[in-house]
């Protein structure tokens, strides 16, 4: 109907009003830019993880061990998201590894266009060289990192054990969005009240076939399945 | 969660697309925003009419937000449902009862997969 005269017709006069039609994702900016960085990450000879999870879940410790299991054999590049601080990057800097702070200044999650200005620092660190393996750390957070492609190739998931088993069905966009699921803090299962199970059902009925890894940073267990995940993921 | 960027990123969309028709007004936009985008309409709404008035542009700009049903996969009998969320307020069997989990309507189970619903679509844009 037209709004100005309120006819059922359009054919009968005309206003100045433009109709475009513009089917567009309000993301899109973001999107190409994450098509871009997959593409700067994959010239510099990498494939890249892009890690999310609450604040506090383990996601610093983890690359911690797993740079220590891998840093002979595969060359390793991390980016660090946080709001404030260096500290996150100097603990993985104290490990012999590039890493580069994006400190977001209040933002609660990465976008691809920080990401972009983040490889270009570790570019710089890697002389030529290039990398096999870049982990972005996100912004400690299971709500808004979901929405923005990074131009990861892959994307992992951390619940631990004291958050609780409910959190795959409290915050689904997340949870939907996996590659891989990591129950980290698993030494800590008999002091805390979480099912294994119920994570493992809650996860699987936002993505049937997503693969779920129980591991301890502090302890090691499990550990090899996940050593052994990024060894295959780096093959292909 | 960041419904504010999200608005504003639409206003400058909108801003370059009345350039590009040398448009005086932008009129009416509709948007469309997926059920599971998490992406609050209410929040969008309320950003987006706060910020649409920096600019003469834009000022009389009508947002249309369209939110299709979620939809969902069994994954026990693999149908697909279309199962509205309950609002807030809105008395049901389901809240009354103490929150239970949905169920698929074809077999009564509970494992329901979210299908799709991840969009925000700027759809049409209407100006003068």
């Amino acid at each position: 109907m037209c709004d100005t005269c309120g006819c059922q017709l359009h054919e009968h006069h005309q206003h100045d009003t433009k109709v475009v039609e513009v089917n567009k994702s309000l993301l899109e900016a973001n999107q190409k830019q994450a098509h871009s960085n997959r593409h700067h990450i994959e010239k510099m000879g990498a494939l890249a993880i892009n890690m999310i999870s609450s604040p506090g879940s383990g996601k610093t410790t983890l690359l911690e061990r797993t740079i220590e299991a891998l840093k002979d054999t595969v060359k390793i590049g991390v980016i660090e998201g946080d709001i404030e601080t260096e500290r996150d990057a100097d603990r993985i800097r104290a490990k012999g590894i590039p890493a580069v702070q994006l400190t977001t200044g209040g933002a609660c999650h990465l976008d691809a266009p920080m990401v972009h200005g983040g490889l270009h620092v570790l570019e710089h660190f890697a002389k030529g060289e290039g990398f096999d393996l870049i982990f972005i750390e996100n912004v400690g957070n299971l709500v808004c990192p979901s929405t923005f492609d990074l131009g990861e190739h892959r994307r992992v998931i951390l619940l631990s054990v004291p958050e609780g088993s409910d959190k795959p069905a409290k915050y689904p966009s997340t949870f939907r969005g996996a590659d891989l699921v990591l129950i980290t803090k698993m030494d800590l299962l008999p002091h805390f009240d979480f099912s294994v199970e119920e994570a493992e059902i809650e996860t699987h009925t936002l993505k049937p076939d997503v693969p779920i890894i129980e591991l301890s940073s502090t302890t090691g267990d499990g550990f090899e399945q996940w050593i052994d995940y990024l060894k295959e993921m780096l093959k292909k | 969660m960041h419904e504010l960027s999200l608005a504003q990123s639409l206003l400058d969309q909108l801003v370059t697309l009345a350039r590009e028709h040398q448009a005086e007004h932008v009129t009416r936009i509709s948007v469309t925003i997926g059920p599971f985008s998490g992406i609050v309409r209410d929040s969008f709404e309320f950003g987006f009419n706060i910020l649409k008035d920096a600019q003469p542009l834009t000022k009389d700009a009508v947002l249309v937000v369209e939110t299709p049903d979620p939809v969902y996969t069994c994954l026990d009998c693999n149908k697909v449902s279309v199962i509205p969320f309950v609002q807030p307020g809105e008395a049901t069997e389901m809240n009354l009862g103490g929150g239970y989990p949905k169920k698929c309507p074809w077999c009564c189970q509970n494992r329901l997969s979210p299908k799709g619903g991840t969009e925000l679509i700027l759809n049409q844009v209407e100006m003068e």
